[in-house]
């Protein structure tokens, strides 16, 4: 809705425009609404609301916003309702109280009430207010049957997304979606009054957009859930951590719920400028890839399970040894392990120069070419690496000629879960893994480079922190999410490990 | 003449006053006559329609704008509008014509009800003959003014005449109320300033262009100018439609069309549409006007005046009119979508005599709660004959309930 279009503009004067919410005075914006400024002085809170959603245009349905005017004999949305100056709003009085009372009894009268078969159970707007208000007992009568409708209750939209339409409050929410932020139009309502259903606009498709998951998230009750995660845990039991999604460039902010270190899920974690309160579907799925069973979690040393100990000693050697090292990270290393690699390894390697190149990350295509750009218009990038730019800002990237010059030892450092480069090279003598691996990235090296020294296994983004630089520059920093499995080792202790081994050793001498 | 419709209209010749406007009035000068003419509008709300008209943003700031006539004659007791659309669609036509010019509206539309089959027919073939006869399209008169017209009709849905579902419906969209503002006068169809009026409205343009503003006031009460047709249905003997001077009172109203039939006695008159909340028996000698019927808790709405004798059963009657609000509700507004249907099963249990005293004190919760919160009046509406009933007849709904049936009937309880 074009909010510029409406009585607030009379208002545009010079003075500073004022509105009063609960006894506190705050200045706002001409255009900007009771809601946004509420959201602005962090007291939104206080405004129970179900349709409104400040990513998505406004409705003005669901009626729950209402908030007192003074001078005003109705009540009125705030998410609909622009501030104008002098305005004096109360949310909490008996009237607003009240009212909120009816829109819950109202949205209860039908409800199933399923709250313990349902997984929405525990971040669920409707059972969250129905603390504070609705009522406890329900008048709608025993004798009454509630509204159900045909086949509702478990509803496959796709493979990803299930819809209980049953529990649908209609706030419209995902329709809004849909229409304005994927601009797919995959949902609608049909039919009229309580007879109003979701519906897919074309049932033989389903679901197709590329942010399902987000439906979930908009979805402020249990009537639309993200598959992955439907039934695999109360939410009640979930820690949250901040942190970035690494499965492409865009660094998604993204809260990742976890109970003894195993992650559940991601959700999208409001950023402005990055991804609002959005997330690809591929990336909310890529917390999988931390758990791959298939990791290598343990020191390898010429093709066997070691002790940590044993493979740095032999790794340390090789480093003192060698000519000319090479050292290629993926663009999903931190911008801190680059700097710290950069500049400690070389302390190590006495026998001559030391390089470092970055390899670029899109598998299929040309590991050299420098591309990365839009996937779609909303969030997904080509580049599935999350650094490529503080990577690139420190490194160059590696070349033929690189691996002619430097033959002798050639160490490739990976960072995270993204998918291994195709290393368009061959045959070193030394040649070490370090950082988050695969049984089948072995394979796959081994088939050029037979000679796979060691393995130094170490940790990815959800298990420590750093940080990463954006398609768009924006640099953002993360700490660890979870502890990593008990043999998987940070760079830092890594290195801190060798450099003291080594430095007893020189003493020693 | 004291008569609008059924005296003047029918005999006065088509497009005179349009011929009039076009030669001697400026658009000002057109809105300044309707202002004097006290015209209210006759879709319901009864806002006066000179000061909807000055609203409208002028011709540098918005070149584009819409008439958009309101046929959408959905309210339940209400159908004086299919009247004019066969009796005199040029009367409409012509109306709009001087309306558009007013306003500075090139473009109008018609929004017509769906179930008007025949009548839209009709009223096509209307605007073909005024388009072949030169009152519609290019230069009109060989003046400088544009007008053409389009009939656009509805899908069958009551929500639809509500002004702002009726644009979205316009355009292609789910039929729904919009949130105001903004209102149609700053966004309307297409996104263009717009002026909903309903059929009745316009179709009194002519003769307050022929007969001056002034001498329309005069016909009918201090703030509400003209007659108006009222649509006289339920046990009348006589039902139809009626052109009454407002200041009649509902009863002479009722004697008008022939008393209560079959020598009954009456009971209850809903004066304004479903929505207005029913009076009693001895609440009817109030004028049918705006304001006198307002001040009697009740509305003159579009003119819808049911009546019903001593035989009806005002449970019944009420539930009749909330099961046609529980499917038109258009679902967005949780109180709507949720309590019509739930207020229309308690009056069904009442009616089948299952009902608890309880159930008197829920019906005033509910509609406490559904009044006056929603995007549109619609809400508000429902709680109009659900509210009323129980307010006047209270004492039936008690036999009801202590009974355990209908005591105006010894039908089996049934459940619809
Ligand atoms: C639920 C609802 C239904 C309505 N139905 C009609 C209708 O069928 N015809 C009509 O003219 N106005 C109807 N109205 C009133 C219109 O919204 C609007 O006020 C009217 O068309 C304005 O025209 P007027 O100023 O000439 O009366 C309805 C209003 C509501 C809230
Ligand atoms: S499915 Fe969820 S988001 Fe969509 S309308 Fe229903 S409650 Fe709202
Ligand atoms: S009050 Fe009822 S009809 Fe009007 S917009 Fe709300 S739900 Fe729709
Ligand atoms: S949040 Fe404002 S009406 Fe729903």
């Amino acid at each position: 809705m074009d909010l510029s279009n409406t009585d607030t503009t009379k208002t545009k004067t010079k003075a500073p425009q004022q509105i009063t919410i609960d006894g506190q005075s705050l200045s706002f914006t001409p255009g900007e609404t009771i809601m946004q400024v509420a959201e602005r002085a962090g007291i939104s809170k206080r405004i129970a609301h179900f349709c409104y959603h400040p990513s998505l245009s406004i409705a003005g349905t669901c009626r729950m916003c209402a908030v007192e005017v003074e001078k005003v004999a109705k009540l009125m949305t705030s998410c609909s309702t622009p501030a104008t100056n002098g305005m004096v709003v109360y949310t909490n009085s008996e009237k607003v109280k009240a009212s909120r009372n009816g829109v819950m009894e109202f949205l209860l009268a039908n409800h199933p009430l399923d709250c313990p078969v349902c997984d929405q159970a525990g971040e669920c707007s409707l059972q969250e207010y129905n603390y504070e208000y609705g009522p406890s007992t329900s008048r709608f009568g025993d004798s009454e049957e509630k509204r159900v409708f045909e086949n509702a209750t478990t509803l496959k939209l796709s493979p990803l997304i299930t819809l209980n339409m049953n529990r649908c409050i209609h706030c419209e929410r995902c329709v809004r979606f849909c229409a304005e932020i994927t601009e797919t139009h995959e949902l609608l309502m049909v039919n009229r009054g309580h007879h109003k259903e979701l519906t897919l606009a074309d049932p033989s498709k389903g679901l197709t957009s590329d942010y399902q998951g987000c439906l979930a998230d908009v979805c402020p009750v249990g009537a639309l859930t993200f598959n992955d995660f439907r039934f695999k845990k109360r939410v009640w039991f979930l820690k949250q951590h901040p942190s970035i999604c690494d499965g492409c460039s865009r660094g998604c902010n993204i809260e990742v719920h976890s109970e003894d270190d195993i992650v559940y899920r991601y959700t999208p974690r409001f950023n402005q400028e990055i991804n609002k309160h959005w997330m690809c579907d591929e990336g909310r799925l890529s917390y999988h890839r931390g758990h791959d069973k298939n990791r290598i979690v343990a020191p390898y040393f010429e093709g066997h399970e070691c002790e940590w100990h044993t493979l740095l000693a032999d790794f340390t050697k090789s480093l003192k040894s060698s000519k000319s090292a090479l050292v290629v990270f993926t663009t999903d290393a931190t911008s801190e392990e680059v700097a710290t690699l950069t500049s400690l390894l070389p302390q190590l390697h006495k026998g001559g120069p030391i390089n470092f190149r970055y390899i670029s990350s899109t598998p299929d295509e040309n590991p050299n070419e420098n591309q990365d750009e839009n996937q779609d218009q909303l969030l997904r990038r080509k580049d599935k690496t999350p650094n490529r730019q503080g990577v690139a800002s420190k490194l160059s990237p590696i070349s033929e000629a690189d691996f002619q010059s430097f033959n002798d030892l050639v160490i490739i450092f990976k960072g995270s879960t993204s998918k291994l480069p195709r290393l368009a090279f061959s045959s070193s003598k030394h040649l070490y893994l370090w950082g988050v691996f695969l049984l089948e990235d072995l394979e796959n090296i081994r088939a050029s480079n037979p000679n796979i020294r060691g393995v130094l296994p170490g940790v990815h983004t959800l298990e420590k922190s750093g940080s990463y630089t954006n398609c768009d520059g924006i640099t953002q920093t993360f700490t660890a999410a979870i502890r990593p499995p008990k043999l998987c080792v940070p760079v830092e202790r890594i290195l801190s490990k060798i450099l003291t081994t080594v430095t007893a050793e020189g003493e020693a001498k | 003449m004291k008569k609008v419709f059924t005296e003047a209209a029918a005999n006065s010749k088509d497009y005179q006053a349009l011929t009039e406007v076009l030669t001697h009035k400026t658009p000002e000068a057109v809105i300044t006559e309707v202002k004097k003419s006290n015209l209210r509008g006759r879709g319901g709300a009864g806002f006066p329609t000179g000061v909807k008209w000055s609203f409208m943003p002028n011709n540098e700031v918005a070149p584009v704008k819409y008439l958009v006539c309101n046929a959408d004659e959905g309210e339940p007791g209400t159908f004086k509008d299919r009247f004019i659309i066969n009796q005199m669609p040029h009367k409409l036509i012509e109306g709009m014509i001087i309306s558009g010019y007013a306003i500075g509206a090139k473009v109008g539309y018609i929004y017509i009800r769906g179930e008007f089959r025949k009548e839209a027919e009709f009223l096509q073939t209307a605007i073909n003959k005024a388009y072949s006869d030169g009152w519609l399209g290019k230069n009109i008169l060989g003046k400088n003014f544009t007008f053409d017209l389009f009939l656009y009709r509805g899908a069958g849905a009551y929500i639809c005449g509500e002004e702002t579902a009726l644009l979205n419906s316009l355009e292609g969209k789910r039929g729904e109320p919009r949130l105001k503002p903004p209102y149609p006068a700053q966004v309307g169809a297409f996104s263009k300033p717009s002026c909903v009026n309903n059929v009745e409205t316009l179709a009194n343009i002519p003769w307050i262009m022929l007969h001056g503003g002034e001498a329309f006031a005069k016909l009918g009460t201090e703030k509400s100018g003209g007659t108006r047709l009222y649509s006289m249905s339920g046990h009348l003997q006589h039902p139809g439609i009626y052109e009454f001077s407002p200041t009649l009172t509902l009863r002479e109203a009722i004697q008008e069309a022939g008393g209560v039939r079959g020598g009954k006695k009456l009971k209850a008159v809903i004066p304004g549409g479903a929505s207005a909340p029913m009076l009693r028996a001895d609440e009817i000698d109030v004028c049918i006007d705006f304001d006198s019927l307002a001040s009697v808790g009740s509305m003159a709405g579009s003119g819808g005046i049911i009546v019903m004798d001593e035989t009806t059963c005002i449970v019944e009657a009420a539930l009749v009119l909330l099961k046609f609000y529980a499917h038109e509700s258009c679902g967005q507004c949780s109180q709507c979508r949720e309590g019509s249907p739930w207020l229309s099963r308690i009056f069904q249990r009442i009616e089948n005599g299952q009902g608890k005293l309880a159930d008197l004190e829920l019906i005033e919760d509910l509609c406490k709660n559904m009044a006056m919160q929603t995007i549109c009046a619609f809400s508000d509406a429902v709680t109009g004959p659900a509210l009323s009933s129980i307010h006047k007849f209270k004492e039936e709904f008690i036999q009801h309930i202590e009974s355990g049936a209908c005591p105006l009937k010894n039908h089996q309880a049934k459940r619809v």
